[in-house]
């Protein structure tokens, strides 16, 4: 197992490196003059100060001159100073990191507290009005896009009932953006739970499981469920990622303080070392969550962990 | 004789579409009742309905009383495991992945509330140890994937055991087995109905199994009873047309050989071929090695079939790829009418490569799904014919004529086709490119036994009419009796007996051809047998030497 999991370790560095690369690439491939571009919206800047700004940023060296400049500061743990108040920007990032990953765990943890059960019962009662039914829901829940179900919440529980603040950082505030983020993602739990489940229930160590005699709430239990969540797990990792991209759209609607927020707005403002930490973080978020997830596999699956 | 199980007019059906209709039979204390029947026939079904596991759609009627009660009845519930046990043929998919060996094992003493854990874990080992696995302590611990296919399923065995049936119900359990490992599953069968006294209802194809094992045969077609009754008299006079037939289908390791090895010339020389394949390490470290092919040479005459027999693991597939150029080997050379078809390639690979045609083992998989019929066999003459496309079509037509199809299939797909005549349409294709030499790999293990005589009188003929040359990969030595004209053994990679097809079986001169023969179980009930020889791992595997005429064996 020690290998296995040295073998992800070493391919989730790979994939940051490959990242950092992208990342020093980035600030040329907007077309026209980075820098020209950052200030084009300020007044009175002259062509000195351009030329200052353009030096600092190391623009005006050879590309892999600036990505070996940008590597070795990097790592010290230097991303750079934003360009708009000169703030250091990990610990801009630092300072909101920790909001994006609550929405993104508690929309996860929505989305397996709703998605698995109603696969589970889905696949349980397959073929019947029930599952028809959990089923139409979810195709509905998989179509909604983030921002119509986000702001149709927004409507609904904030404004005409008035049970929940509009935004803001609280605990109360946290419901809504995980919901949001949240129900889309059970639908598509509750889908692949189901097919997987239906996929178990027909395999001959379930019907072995039953030829001996069990009951069926331990069959289930014991010999379904664990092999049947497997690919709900290898699922999770994937979503992982798709919710902290999610998290940039509902951040906004909801005035959530998280990274994606702070993205956005560093977008319009071209403050380009923002952006790359911004991705280079997000990238390192996501190969640690994916490495987690195959830790996670190992431990339930004996045919990897002890292999 | 009071009869444990006494089961009368049980059909299932799903909506009205009967699946089993009126079957009936009793089972005594320490009897054997075989149910055979080929895929369709509903034997299945008639095991799922006495466990009450049926899926939801279907429904059984009709009754079968056990232990005073019926279990057709509704809402009766079977008395799974503990009074009726269930073992499946698949032994690899027969256990949960995820959960040990020991507790699969114990965890339906515990719910049946028959014992307390530290008992039913003391059970399980003692359990473990009767059905023949070694270091049974420490197999608790362990999880199915770390186990072999027999091992596998020896511990179902076990764990259907360990509750105290008093009928087992084994659904064509060694089918997925080696022939080795077969009969020594079948000899734990038949030890265990003998010390039990449990009655057992053995489902299978496999006549040789019946003949071997079975007091009464039930034989099902269709969802009907054909035919019910002792072994003996079932085999000596069969009273159904069915059953005849069926018998008559069934190849037998036993007959009289009228082949002899043919002296024409060599078509096919195949020189010290060595295949290694590597198992993938993790980064920055490499894996094992796997001796796929150690050393093998060997000859083809023109106009023979040459069997290339082996349990799995042997090598005789990569073998059959490694000429076809499928596989390229590490070392040797393959002479196909004088040129080296290893050292070939582009153009001049393409050109030489359609004398040789591959029929592989499933033909649900060896067909592409989205051509039609006509346009896969049309194939290898649109890659080295210039014909027009009437010629095309015409020559697909005959094609199909000569493998017993009607020119009008053309146009349909292969999910129209049954699993015989898709074999068919397999051959049609290996045929097209008007080979000398086609390799069979397996091409009637996934077939049932008619339709496998069917197809082997067809290759038969094809061979005669077509003037090939046929290497016969296969597992089963009563269907290599009956079509080879020579045969080598093969095991662990290595040759270790080949000579002609009467003198091989009639007289093996190599100890695990010995054994491979006479594990092999011959449809017929009356054939006294000894004890069953103990497979070592021993064997001689040094260079052949010839010891008579043409027949050569491993030193």
């Amino acid at each position: 197992m020690w290998r296995f999991l040295g073998t992800r370790i070493a391919m989730g560095a790979f994939t940051i490196w490959i990242t950092t690369i992208l990342v020093t690439l980035l600030i040329h491939a907007v077309p026209g003059d980075p820098v020209q571009i950052m200030y084009a919206q300020s007044q009175g800047t002259t062509p000195e100060q351009i030329e200052e700004v353009r030096r600092s940023l190391g623009l005006d060296r050879p590309i892999p001159v600036q990505y070996v400049m940008y590597m070795e500061r990097l790592l010290q743990g230097d991303l750079g100073a934003t360009i708009r108040g000169g703030q250091p920007v990990l610990e801009v990032i630092l300072q909101r990191l920790p909001n994006t990953l609550l929405l993104a765990c508690a929309a996860m943890f929505i989305a397996i507290v709703i998605g698995v059960p109603i696969g589970f019962l889905a696949a349980y009662r397959e073929g019947t009005l029930t599952d028809i039914a959990l089923m139409i829901v979810a195709i509905a829940g998989i179509s909604m896009p983030h921002f119509w179900l986000g702001l149709m919440l927004l409507f609904f529980f904030a404004l005409e009932l008035g049970w929940l603040p509009v935004s803001g950082n609280g605990w109360l505030n946290l419901i809504l953006p995980a919901l949001t983020l949240g129900l889309s993602n059970a639908a598509i739990f509750a889908r692949l739970t189901r097919s997987s489940m239906i996929d178990v229930m027909s395999q001959d160590y379930v019907q072995t499981a039953f030829a001996k005699g069990l009951p069926k709430a331990l069959v289930l239990r014991r010999h379904v469920l664990r092999a049947g969540l497997l690919p709900v797990v290898t699922m999770m990792g994937l979503q992982f990622a798709f919710m902290m991209g999610g998290a940039i759209v509902v951040e906004n609607i909801f005035s959530w303080n998280g990274v994606g927020r702070m993205a956005v707005e560093a977008i319009f403002q071209r403050d380009y070392p923002i952006i790359q930490g911004f991705i280079l973080t997000f990238s390192v978020v996501v190969v640690c969550v994916a490495i987690a997830i195959d830790a996670l596999y190992a431990v339930l699956d004996p045919r990897i962990r002890r292999s | 004789m009071n009869a444990l199980l006494s089961v009368k007019n049980l059909s299932v059906s799903i909506g009205d579409k009967a699946l089993v209709e009126g079957i009936s039979f009793d089972l005594a204390p320490g009897e054997v009742l075989s149910i055979v029947g080929e895929s369709g026939s509903g034997k299945s079904m008639t095991a799922k309905a006495l466990m009450g596991l049926l899926p939801p759609m279907a429904s059984a009627t009709g009754t079968a009383m056990f232990d005073g009660a019926n279990l057709l009845a509704p809402h009766s519930k079977t008395p799974r495991g503990t009074g009726i046990g269930l073992i499946f043929q698949e032994p690899m998919t027969a256990l949960t992945p995820v959960l040990t060996i020991g507790l699969q094992l114990t965890e339906a003493l515990e719910s049946h509330g028959l014992c307390s854990k530290d008992e039913a874990r003391r059970r399980a080992v003692d359990m473990l140890d009767r059905v023949g696995i070694p270091d049974p302590a420490a197999r608790m611990r362990q999880y199915p994937h770390e186990l072999s296919g027999g091992m596998r399923q020896r511990v179902v065995i076990a764990m259907m055991m360990l509750l105290g049936p008093r009928v087992l119900i084994a659904d064509e359990p060694t089918t997925a087995l080696d022939v080795t490992v077969q009969a020594q599953i079948l000899d734990l069968l038949k030890e265990i109905v003998r010390e039990t006294q449990i009655g057992l209802i053995l489902i299978t194809h496999d006549m040789g199994v019946v003949a071997e094992m079975a007091d009464h045969v039930l034989v099902m077609k269709a969802g009907k009873a054909e035919e019910l009754g002792p072994v003996r008299d079932l085999f000596a006079s069969p009273a159904a047309v069915y059953t005849r037939d069926l018998l008559e289908a069934v190849p037998r390791i036993d007959a009289v050989s009228t082949r002899s090895g043919l002296d024409t010339q060599t078509l096919l020389s195949v020189r010290n071929i060595t295949k290694t394949f590597q198992t993938r390490g993790a980064l920055f470290k490499s894996g094992a090695a796997h001796r796929a092919l150690d050393d093998v040479s060997f000859e083809v005459r023109r106009g023979e079939t040459l069997a290339l027999v082996g349990e799995s693991g042997s090598g005789k597939t990569t073998l059959g790829r490694v000429i076809a150029r499928l596989t390229a080997a590490d070392a040797g050379q393959v002479m196909l009418e004088g040129t080296d078809l290893t050292g070939l390639n582009g153009r001049d690979l393409q050109t030489r490569r359609r004398a040789v045609q591959m029929v592989f083992q499933d033909p649900y998989a060896s067909l592409d799904p989205r051509q039609t019929v006509g346009r896969t066999i049309a194939e290898p003459m649109i890659i080295h014919d210039t014909l027009t496309k009437t010629e095309r079509t015409q020559r697909v037509e005959s094609l199909l004529d000569k493998v017993g199809l009607s020119a009008d299939m053309a146009q349909r797909y292969p999910h129209e086709f049954s699993g015989g005549q898709r074999q068919r349409i397999a051959i049609a294709r290996a045929m097209a490119a008007r080979p000398t030499l086609v390799i069979a790999d397996e091409p009637t293990s996934a077939l049932d036994v008619s339709i496998q005589a069917r197809v082997l009188d067809l290759l038969e003929g094809l061979k005669q009419s077509e003037d090939l040359t046929m290497l016969f990969i296969s597992h089963d030595l009563a269907v290599v009796r009956q079509i080879a004209d020579r045969v080598a053994v093969m095991r662990n990679g290595r040759i270790l007996e080949l000579g002609p097809a009467s003198a091989l079986f009639a007289a093996p001169k190599h100890p695990y051809t010995r054994a491979l023969i006479d594990v092999a179980p011959v449809p017929d009930p009356a054939r006294k047998r000894g004890k069953r020889p103990v497979l070592r791992g021993d064997y001689p595997t040094g260079p052949l030497r010839e010891a008579d005429v043409g027949h050569w064996v491993a030193t």
